[in-house]
């Protein structure tokens, strides 16, 4: 028998319910969110780390640090969650959204501590759901088609084929980005984007290959774009319609296409790293990019669209409207939405793209 | 302190540095390069596979595309040491009190950005820039030249402007160590000026010229910046290809491959200069 055994128990005893009298006193869900503390490490894209796109965030919680790393590219982003980064939340768009699902490097969603949740459309929350969890929150979205000078193209551009028309030789700025030069052949050729064969990619090399005698220069970022517009020197580009709302903004003549072939649309989401510690605070972060004012700078500073439906019902300014097409009800019927890629094509296009850029 | 202690308290600090963020990885990179692909973590074990490798040899593209790096890279370092040369002549022989001044305007564009001074040259070159609209100005031309910029040849007048500081420096301090008796005694026996330069100066400062060229020619083969600022759809280079596997495809073991390539690649050409020009007669 062990005379000290009584006394050990007790003090556990009293250890734990001690630990529990804190724990429901002192829990972090009842700090006022003005003298809540912490830290939050966020990988997203250059200019996203601006107070303006997580205003609603920095008023509400003031004493929370955010840091930002800064990823240039979605498989920037995704190479860097896959190496280990320990970033808490991430920022990539669709058509990457899949490997991080398969490689178990993001955690589901509880939605119901958002409350900004019930704002966003049944549709665009479907596109961060995977095996029936919510993976994801959409933020921001927009659409791709081809922007153009309507000085330099005064007959219009009525189809994607315009970014490899010879007759716009020297002229044409094709985006720095593989699986987006096999989706423009895709909706060129009538391909199923989602089953592109080695025949197919074969030409869609050989035709890309070709186009570098029209193509003056590859854009990386937006602003390479607009200012290549601005300059006269592109007259037609790939481009989102951000650079299209700058460009009207700033009264340069371009038009935003409306192809035959429809338009492509994309959607930014944010996600949170499997095992964040601060898995809290980054679901506050993400519920308060979901809010108005934040949403309200993503509209008016970036012409991006955003995931919140109060936010989009409020646009006024005609610019944006025309930039969104949002008089145009039919719009969304002929848009193609991009997919989720597979690694072996994520692979397969990139290295297309590479040998198109390394060829003779 | 002894002549040990010296060693380790200079040496281990740069040798620290070097082998954290350089050597080490340098080694993941090679070994991250026989990895079949990207599934799993980082730092998981995997089974060695030469699929990277195989790939590469496979693909005739990238090999020609290095062989043409290699050539700008050549040309580049010919023309940098070419144009250098006078210029540290000038300041090692003529400079006199003022050769600290001019070594300092020689240095001046290290104090603006790399990036600044690539840009410097998109607005020299461009469609709107000083040379378009001087040659519109003057009506030696009607339109714009296109020519000008997004090309290779932009590509190598931007780097052969951007190295030609750094190719300077190797061969003034050759110049400098030549010992001006050498001169006289050359011109006491009747040697004309372009013989004493011919069969004094250009010999004694040869080490100069090959450190120079090497200092241009290893970084200028996987330069990936300057083509991608003024390069244009036809001017890659294979340090973009390399970028790209790293950052818009996210094929890290692939783009490991090609850099494992480039410096094996690069190490066999200095190898073979080396050999050729037999640096250790030139240096004694």
């Amino acid at each position: 028998m062990n005379p000290k055994k009584p006394l050990r128990y007790s003090l556990t005893g009293m250890l734990v319910a001690l630990t529990l009298i804190l724990s429901a006193c002192g829990a972090p869900a009842d700090v006022p969110p003005g003298e809540l503390t912490g830290s939050l490490s966020v990988l997203d894209w250059a200019g996203y780390d601006a107070e303006d796109f997580w205003i609603d965030f920095k008023n509400t919680y003031p004493n929370v640090t955010v840091n930002f790393e800064i990823g240039i590219s979605d498989a920037d982003i995704y190479a860097k969650m896959a190496a280990g980064n320990q970033a808490d939340i991430f920022h990539p768009y669709t058509g990457w959204l899949q490997f991080y699902v398969d490689e178990g490097l993001v955690e589901e969603i509880d939605t119901s501590k958002l409350a900004n949740w019930d704002k966003v459309p049944e549709h665009f929350k479907k596109i961060g759901q995977f095996n029936g969890k919510q993976y994801f929150i959409p933020w921001d979205w927009g659409f791709s088609s081809v922007l153009y000078r309507t000085d330099m193209i005064p007959e219009g551009v009525d189809s994607w084929d315009a970014l490899l028309d010879p007759a716009y030789a020297g002229h044409i700025s094709m985006w720095d980005d593989g699986p987006a030069a096999v989706t423009v052949s895709s909706y060129i050729h009538g391909y199923d984007e989602t089953a592109i064969t080695a025949d197919q990619l074969a030409t869609i090399k050989e035709e890309w290959i070709a186009q570098r005698d029209s193509n003056l220069f590859y854009w990386a970022g937006e602003p390479e774009l607009v200012e290549g517009m601005t300059s006269g020197s592109i007259w037609a580009g790939y481009a989102w319609q951000g650079a299209y709302a700058t460009l009207l903004a700033n009264s340069i003549p371009v038009a935003y296409a409306n192809p035959k072939e429809g338009r492509n649309s994309w959607v930014g989401v944010y996600g949170i790293r499997k095992g964040t510690e601060n898995l809290d605070l980054a679901l506050k972060f993400l519920d308060a990019k979901l809010a108005e004012a934040t949403g309200n700078n993503v509209v008016n500073l970036f012409y991006y669209g955003h995931s919140n439906q109060d936010v989009m019902n409020g646009i006024t300014d005609a610019t944006l409207k025309e930039a969104f097409s949002i008089d145009d009800p039919g719009i969304l019927e002929t848009t193609n939405f991009t997919p989720n890629l597979t690694a072996e094509q994520r692979d397969a296009w990139t290295a297309m793209w590479a040998e198109v850029k390394a060829a003779p | 302190m002894d002549r040990r202690a010296t060693f380790w308290v200079l040496y281990l600090p740069p040798l620290l540095l070097l082998g954290a963020f350089f050597l080490i990885p340098l080694l993941l990179m090679f070994v991250y390069s026989f990895r079949a692909d990207m599934h799993g973590s980082f730092f998981q074990l995997w089974q060695p596979s030469l699929n990277q490798y195989t790939k590469l040899i496979s693909t005739g593209s990238y090999w020609r595309l290095l062989g043409v790096s290699s050539l700008m890279a050549l040309v580049i370092s010919i023309s940098a040491v070419v144009l250098s040369y006078p210029i540290a002549y000038f300041i090692a022989f003529y400079g006199r009190q003022r050769a600290g001044f001019y070594l300092v305007l020689l240095l001046v564009p290290f104090w603006t950005s790399y990036l600044l001074r690539v840009m410097a040259w998109k607005i020299m070159l461009g469609t709107e820039g000083v040379i378009n609209s001087f040659l519109l100005y003057i009506n030696l031309i009607q339109e714009p030249l296109t020519a000008l910029l997004y090309n290779r040849n932009a590509v190598m007048l931007t780097l052969i402007y951007v190295w030609i500081p750094v190719a300077t420096l190797p061969i003034l301090a050759a110049l400098q160590r030549i010992d001006i008796a050498l001169f006289e005694a050359a011109a006491d026996l009747g040697a004309r000026p372009i013989h004493q330069f011919l069969r004094i100066t250009l010999p004694l400062s040869l080490p100069g010229v090959l450190a120079a060229f090497f200092m241009v020619f290893i970084p200028t083969v996987g330069e990936y910046v300057t083509p991608l600022l003024v390069g244009g759809s036809r001017g890659s280079m294979y340090g973009n290809i390399i970028q790209d596997f790293f950052t818009k495809a996210a094929n890290w073991p692939f783009g490991s491959a090609m850099s494992m390539v480039m410096l094996a690649g690069t190490l066999i050409l200095v190898a073979i200069a080396v050999r050729l020009i037999n640096v250790r007669d030139l240096l004694e």
